[in-house]
């Protein structure tokens, strides 16, 4: 199985405070990889790693190796735009910008220069289509995004991160401020995004690491403790914590 | 005990709640009253659109043979005096300023009056229309008589066949205020272009890119104290700094409207730069974070995400700073000067409306008529730019910017 993502013995501080430390986990292509852990544990931090989102914040300090196809992550030489362009990312809350549901979608590919409109509208078509929104949007893409529900938002959201073609996306605790049902569409989107790209995504839900994942790491207090199969680790976790968490004992 | 001491301070509380409601109420209430109340009766078109500055003629006065001429039905007109002799009838009126006037109210085609030869320009003739203001006659072996007497003894003295016309002086009506709002006008306009693209800028580096150490802490509490200092210092640096800056580099000799825009730019910078700043504060981070993570860089992300959606602000801001303007007067009378122009040129010293009213008020007699006529112009002007501000921002907002 082919890695995309690597890192080795990452760690992360902010100030003082120990966020990571010695992580290794690699994020193989075409696969889920949840990351699990209670609330604290620096599975958001670690995710912000991988597109290096943890540069907007002050006094962060990352030690260790990141790879992504085997080039190096961190270090002030590498292009952050061009690594943000092949890892989009997706957030807890939906965020669209305040404009229409097209210009959100279109936002990622103009900002690389993109101006011709018929080559937008293809680009926009094709992301919607991808994140399953098409049919709902088609016939009011001028109007503003905010005015969608809050699971057409993320899934907008997912399209917009899909224009640009990355080819890991990650997702940060993508179905928490939604309902069952859009929880359910989101879950289905991201079995079929599976076939084209590569997914992390933090949840706080077993049912949803154990139903679309394939890999899992389970992080404790800023270290892993347990990274496998998701099967393997659900039915048989070799660490009594894996255990404990996953059943509800813990945290 | 207890119970009661805190039932009288609530008492109390209520009380003086309710009687600052009431006193402020009244207060700002007087304040329409008043102004409304002295300056309605000569708001007037007009005004607006004449100039302050009459056009004299004089004019030499021509022997003709009089006639009889037939004249106008007067019986319905109040302070009217014709004078049969000349076909003419004058009237007792006030100026657009309103001091008192001798108005032509009539002028037969065939009158004498119509047919005077200029002084200033050799033979040409000179015409005498309805609503000019007789200023002074000249007889033929008779004392010089002047408007103060009142239209009344102009047509008796007129009336008089003794009497031989030898010159007249007259003009336009004056007093109208087009010069001032011509000037209120390119100030504001001046200001805005300087300020708001200064402002917004400085604002955007402030809440976006700016490292918070106490270098920028200091800075913005600076520019927070300078929100608050009087105008009349500011006039002190449009004086010291910006009229010679812009003698020195325009055609202007001395105070002059760049300099007054110049200097109501740096009043209103404080207030444009913190109001921005406000409303780019509450745009959500996740917004920049969105648009960081889809490959866009720091500036794509500050203006084609942050800055849109702080555009209510930088409207609000932008309203408040034209408010400004139109209320200052201190400042400018140091940089702008308060000579009433009726063309305005950039280059020269002019008056806005505020400083048109300081004018009216520092004449001997004080013009409170006129200044509360200007008055009600400039709160006029602040309710159409409040409401119109309220308007738009709702627009922007529902638009869902
Ligand atoms: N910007 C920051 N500055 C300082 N400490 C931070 C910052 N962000 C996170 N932390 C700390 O790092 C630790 C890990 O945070 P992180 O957000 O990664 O946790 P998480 O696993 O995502 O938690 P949750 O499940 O609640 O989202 C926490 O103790 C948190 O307080
Ligand atoms: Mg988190």
């Amino acid at each position: 199985m082919e890695k995309v993502i690597e890192t080795q013995e990452l760690s992360l501080n902010y100030g003082d405070f120990n966020a990571l430390s010695n992580v290794n986990l690699p994020i193989y292509r075409n696969k889920v990889t949840a990351l699990i852990g209670p609330s604290g544990c620096g599975k958001s931090t670690f995710l912000r790693c991988l597109n290096r989102m943890n540069d907007l914040i002050d006094n962060v300090k990352v030690d260790g190796i990141i790879r992504f196809n085997g080039e190096p992550v961190q270090g002030v030489g590498v292009d952050v735009i061009e690594l943000r362009k092949k890892v989009g990312m997706v957030f807890q809350k939906p965020n669209p910008f305040p404009m229409s549901i097209f210009d959100n979608v279109a936002y990622g590919p103009r900002q690389q220069g993109i101006k011709d409109k018929a080559t937008l509208k293809g680009i926009v078509e094709k992301a919607l289509k991808q994140a399953a929104l098409y049919n709902e949007v088609k016939d009011r893409m001028t109007e503003s995004a905010t005015r969608l529900s809050g699971g057409q938002q993320q899934r907008l959201c997912i399209a917009r991160a899909l224009a640009m073609e990355p080819e890991v996306l990650l997702m940060d605790e993508p179905t928490s401020a939604l309902d069952p049902m859009a929880t359910q569409r989101i879950e289905e989107l991201i079995e079929e995004l599976k076939k084209d790209y590569t997914i992390v995504i933090v949840t706080h839900s077993m049912q949803q690491a154990a139903r679309i994942s394939d890999n899992t790491a389970f992080f404790l207090l800023g270290e892993i403790i347990e990274f496998g199969q998701t099967s393997e680790i659900f039915a048989n976790p070799r660490d009594k914590r894996t255990e404990d968490y996953i059943t509800g004992r813990f945290g | 005990m207890v119970k009661r001491k805190v039932r009288l301070s609530e008492i109390l509380l209520n009380s003086s709640v309710f009687l600052s409601t009431t006193l402020s109420a009244l207060a700002l209430g007087l304040i329409f009253f008043y102004v409304i109340r002295e300056g309605t009766t000569l708001l007037n078109w007009e005004l607006f659109t004449g100039n302050y500055h009459s056009r004299n003629y004089i004019a030499e006065f021509q022997d003709e043979q009089l006639q009889n001429y037939d004249m106008p039905d007067l019986s319905k007109v109040e302070n009217v005096y014709p004078v049969d002799r000349f076909g003419i009838v004058l009237q007792e009126d006030i100026d657009l300023a309103g001091n008192g006037v001798v108005r032509v109210y009539y002028v037969h085609p065939d009158s004498p009056f119509n047919k005077m030869i200029s002084k200033e320009v050799g033979t040409e003739e000179v015409d005498l229309d309805v609503g000019m203001i007789f200023q002074r006659i000249s007889y033929v072996n008779h004392p010089t008589s002047l408007s103060r007497g009142g239209a009344q003894k102009f047509a008796t003295e007129l009336s008089d066949p003794q009497r031989e016309v030898y010159e007249l002086f007259f003009s336009d009506l004056g007093g109208g205020i087009k010069g001032s709002i011509i000037t209120t006008i390119y100030l504001i306009f001046m200001t805005l272009i300087i300020a708001v693209p200064f402002g917004v800028l400085t604002a955007i580096y402030f809440n976006e890119f700016a490292p918070s150490n106490w270098i920028t802490k200091t800075m913005r509490s600076f520019i927070e104290t300078l929100t608050g200092v009087p105008s009349i210092i500011y006039g002190l640096l449009g004086i010291t700094v910006f009229v010679p800056l812009t003698v020195r580099f325009t055609p202007a000799v001395n105070s002059n409207l760049i300099a007054g825009a110049l200097t109501l730019s740096v009043i209103i910078l404080p207030t444009i730069i913190r109001t921005t700043e406000e409303s780019l504060r509450v745009v959500p981070d996740d917004h920049r974070a969105a648009s960081l993570a889809l490959g866009a860089n720091k500036t794509q992300t500050t203006f084609k995400v942050v800055l849109p959606q702080a555009s209510p602000g930088i409207i609000t801001a932008t309203f408040l700073g034209i408010g400004r303007v139109i209320g200052e007067s201190a400042a400018l009378i140091f940089v702008l000067g308060a000579a009433i122009k009726d063309t305005v040129n950039i280059y020269e010293p002019s008056t806005s409306l505020a400083v048109h009213i300081w004018s009216m008020m520092t004449d001997e007699p004080a013009n409170i008529a006129l200044s509360s006529t200007i008055a009600i112009l400039i709160l006029a002007i602040v309710l159409v730019i409040n409401l119109s501000v309220k308007i738009g921002v709702k627009l922007l907002t529902r638009k869902g910017m």
